[in-house]
């Protein structure tokens, strides 16, 4: 899995690649504790180039996403597809997450 | 609302026939659990939709059964009988450990977190997304078995000992037919 975050307006894209597995979620939650520590408070995750995930990644997520809620800020999961959707959906999580179809959908209701 | 699936025990359920299925045994190594998942999903016709799926499915049981089961010790064995064909998927994998003994609460649990999920009571089911015991660590998900109840549609069965889980899906086929639509 490869990590890259760019930064658009106010708002934080990581841009998530390969496969969120048991062997490498928790560096999604650690990169986004370390962003918070930084003040970061618009972030989204975009998981165009995931096309696995398992329990552990869809922990992370729940992790991130649970953290980010507490804190009151701002959090849009994005490009959800293929079997890591059917992942979410088999889990439950669909209605949990908050999730946009695309990186620009996002941009536009974290600004709205 | 729909009647919630259940993990069942029943030792003399059927999906725990183990006749014609194909068998491994491996070593409780974390590191390998997705190599040996590659291992057993390569006996599966590529005509299977969503293999990714299916790898993963498996993969989230053969780690439950090294780490919870065994707890990552080399020296006990994980065994997994397994069948596939386009139609179906069946697995049966057993660890050394003491079994999954928290099954009845697991299932209570399940029941209310479904209960949220149905009367789409989001700010109660955002307490149920994780299924945690004092053993759990950061990276355990909780979820894997909610899924599992969900794709394995033939069933989720432990044993007496709860050290063996047996799961089996059946693949929609796709119907084969004309649809005749009035003019």
């Amino acid at each position: 899995m490869e990590l890259k975050i760019r930064k658009q307006g106010e708002v934080y894209i990581i841009d998530v690649s390969g496969e969120m597995d048991l062997y490498n979620s928790f560096k999604l939650k650690e990169l986004v504790m370390k962003m918070l520590e930084k003040k970061v408070d618009q972030f989204v995750i975009n998981m165009e180039n995931v096309d696995y995930i398992d329990s552990s990644g869809i922990g992370a997520l729940i992790f991130i996403c649970s953290t980010i809620k507490k804190m009151n800020l701002k959090l849009l999961i994005t490009n959800v597809h293929g079997s890591v959707k059917k992942v979410i959906e088999l889990t439950k999580l669909m209605g949990y997450f908050p999730m946009a179809a695309t990186v620009e959908e996002a941009l536009q209701k974290i600004g709205g | 609302m729909p009647e919630t699936k259940q993990i069942l025990v029943d030792e003399n359920h059927p999906l725990f026939d183990k006749a014609g299925m194909f068998y491994k045994e491996f070593p409780s190594d974390f590191r390998q659990i997705r190599y040996f998942t590659l291992l057993v999903v390569q006996k599966a016709p590529p005509e299977i939709k969503e293999i990714n799926l299916l790898e993963q499915q498996i993969s989230e049981i053969i780690k439950n059964a090294v780490k919870h089961g065994n707890h990552n010790d080399p020296s006990k064995k994980v065994k997994v009988w397994y069948s596939f064909s386009t139609t179906h998927a069946h697995l049966i994998v057993q660890d050394e450990g003491e079994g999954f003994k928290d099954i009845e609460k697991w299932n209570e649990f399940n029941k209310l977190r479904m209960e949220y999920f149905h009367s789409k009571n989001l700010d109660m089911l955002g307490k149920f997304v994780s299924y945690r015991t004092e053993r759990s660590d950061d990276h355990d998900g909780g979820n894997a078995m909610f899924a599992a109840l969900e794709y394995w549609s033939e069933g989720v069965v432990f044993n007496q000992a709860r050290n063996a889980i047996a799961v089996k899906k059946v693949f929609p086929q796709k119907r084969l037919g004309v649809t005749l639509v009035n003019p």
